[in-house]
């Protein structure tokens, strides 16, 4: 997360600065990169959450990169994790990226009571062996569970 | 001074006449179309060859020391055992070019293209090769010592023996590279790029790779003394036998490592021990260790309603179907559930470090059971390649999660409080009259 450690990159996004804590809508064309507190429903292409930030709301987002603290809902494209997500979260994601912290005991990401509903719904069709009732005709896979 | 005068040469060159062992010290033949030429043994310390076309023309043990060939084209030329000490060869295009024990020493190549030239033993002490094009090289037993290489570009180049001593790799891409016992003491290897590359008995004692991406690098029995790998990639990476006393590793990134003797994967390292191994604090496990407490279910195999239990240290590998089978792991427990594996209506419980490359699905509703599908796990790696469906409950000291892009997940997490809450609702609120949600 190198943006992260790169306050001083050119592009346009929006910034709510440590210190700050934001209560309602807010909706951008542009990235937002929040080190403060946000309290309510975002809409942005990419949203970047610093270690000193907090996101807690309904979310929608293109990409989220998360170094801080996350609650609520969020609908995204592709999600890099770290830091914290509280409970009561569900996270929609096509694509997720956890990793694991190598040093010590520390935890790459803390997760509450959290929902995970990411990537396609996993089917077990492929690599169950064709089952047979007692008369050897093929029976069907059972339906994927939601 | 030279013999001949620049037009005589030109003259020469076109009429299909040799120049062997001409003296053409000093020659202004900037630009001049001298394409298969042949100037072996030739003196041309000094020449202006700026832009000369000079592809396919043999300089085979030509003294080039000092010449200017800045922009020159010498694709495929043979420039065998040439002196270019010195020599100004900017952007000039050497693709496929024999320089093989040609003395480069101090030469400058910024932005030259080498792509699939041949270096072996030439001698490229002190030279600049900035931001030069080296794919698919020949380096072999080359000198490249206290050499500029910020920036170059040896994707699949081959530099078995090389000498890379105290040179400059600062954001040099060295993507599947072979550098088998070459020396690279003391390089500044600062975010470089050597993915896949092969660093067998390498000697990278005191080098700087900060930032470097290691990812998938071979680094069996290499000598890593006194090294500083801060904030480097090392995925992947194979590190048996590697010397590593003084290595500084803060903050290094490795989801795991392969600590085979023979870089097949078979033993590998997980993050949390990944800073023991690297540092010697924890002793290589050889492959041996492993099969003693290794289980393996192959691939047709199918379990239904077993219960099994397997005891800390022990490693299982699953590739097998497994349907309704209730799993224990002890304390530190590999379970590996394996690309074609699938375990269909299981629970996993204990603490154990589970990874599933293949599928996990929890029983359907109307037949589950109480509790999670995975209780207490220590640590849970779901692959590219795996997916997981179902409920995961952490053990009070919470789970280590790992997930890689692509995988596919339908789960809960649920912390031990959580679920001890839910618990004590369901049977008509907490002990102490609190009700109240446990929140991290």
């Amino acid at each position: 997360m190198n943006d992260l450690k790169n306050p001083g990159a050119t592009e346009k996004r929006t910034l709510v600065e440590e210190g700050t804590t934001f209560k309602g809508s807010l909706s951008s064309t542009c990235p937002i990169l929040v080190k403060g507190t946000i309290n309510g429903d975002l809409e942005a292409p990419s949203l970047t959450v610093a270690a000193t930030g907090s996101v807690s709301g309904k979310v929608k987002a293109g990409e989220l990169k998360s170094e801080g603290e996350l609650s609520g809902e969020f609908d995204v494209d592709k999600i890099v994790l770290s830091g914290s997500v509280k409970d009561n979260t569900v996270i929609r994601a096509k694509a997720l990226e956890v990793k694991l912290a190598v040093t010590g005991s520390k935890m790459q990401v803390v997760f509450g009571e959290v929902q995970l509903e990411i990537g396609d719904q996993p089917t077990r069709e492929k690599a169950e062996p064709v089952k047979t009732d007692g008369n050897g005709k093929s029976v069907p896979p059972p339906p994927a569970e939601t | 001074m030279a013999e001949l005068t620049p037009d005589a040469v030109v003259s020469k060159v076109k009429r299909g006449e040799k120049l062997d062992r001409a003296d053409l010290s000093g020659i202004l033949l900037a630009n001049a179309v001298l394409e298969g030429a042949s100037f072996r043994r030739c003196d041309m310390v000094g020449a202006n060859l700026e832009g000369a076309r000079l592809r396919n023309a043999n300089l085979k043990s030509a003294n080039l020391c000092e010449a200017f060939l800045s922009g020159a084209d010498l694709r495929d030329a043979n420039l065998d055992n040439a002196d270019l000490e010195g020599a100004n060869l900017q952007r000039a295009l050497l693709t496929g070019a024999n320089l093989s024990r040609a003395n480069l020493e101090g030469a400058n190549l910024q932005g030259a293209n080498l792509a699939g030239a041949r270096l072996t033993h030439a001698q490229l002490d002190l030279a600049n090769l900035g931001g030069a094009d080296c794919t698919g090289a020949v380096l072999t037993h080359a000198d490249l010592g206290e050499c500029y290489l910020g920036g170059v570009k040896m994707m699949k180049s081959e530099l078995t023996n090389a000498n890379l001593s105290d040179s400059n790799l600062e954001d040099a891409d060295f993507t599947g590279a072979v550098l088998a016992d070459a020396q690279l003491r003391s390089v500044k290897a600062r975010g470089a790029k050597l993915v896949g590359a092969i660093l067998t008995k390498v000697d990278l004692t005191k080098a700087n790779l900060s930032g470097a991406d290691l990812t998938n690098a071979d680094l069996r029995n290499s000598t890593l003394t006194d090294a500083r790998l801060e904030g480097a990639n090392l995925t992947g990476a194979k590190v048996f036998g590697l010397i590593a006393k003084g290595l500084q590793i803060t903050g290094i990134k490795a989801d795991w490592l392969d600590n085979s003797p023979n870089a097949d994967g078979s033993v590998r390292v997980v993050a949390t021990q990944i800073a023991a191994v690297l540092t010697g604090q924890a002793p290589a496990r050889l492959p041996d260790d492993r099969s003693a407490n290794r289980r393996y279910f192959g691939r047709g195999d199918v379990l239904r309603n077993a219960s099994l239990q397997f005891d800390e240290g022990a490693t299982v590998e699953i590739e097998s179907l497994f349907e309704q089978c209730t799993i224990a792991l002890g304390r530190g427990t590999e379970l590996i559930v394996g690309s074609d594996g699938v375990l269909s209506g299981c629970q996993i419980t204990g603490a154990g470090n589970i990874t599933i490359n293949g599928k996990f699905f929890e029983k359907p509703e109307g037949k589950k059971s109480s509790g999670a599908a995975i209780v207490g796990a220590h640590q849970l790696v779901v692959t590219a390649s795996g997916a997981l469906v179902g409920a995961v409950q952490q053990p009070p000291e919470l789970t280590r999660f790992a997930f890689e892009p692509g995988c596919q997940l339908r789960m809960r997490i649920s912390t031990s409080d959580s679920e001890r809450n839910s618990l004590e609702t369901r049977n008509g609120g907490s002990r102490n009259g609190d009700n109240k949600s446990a929140k991290r």
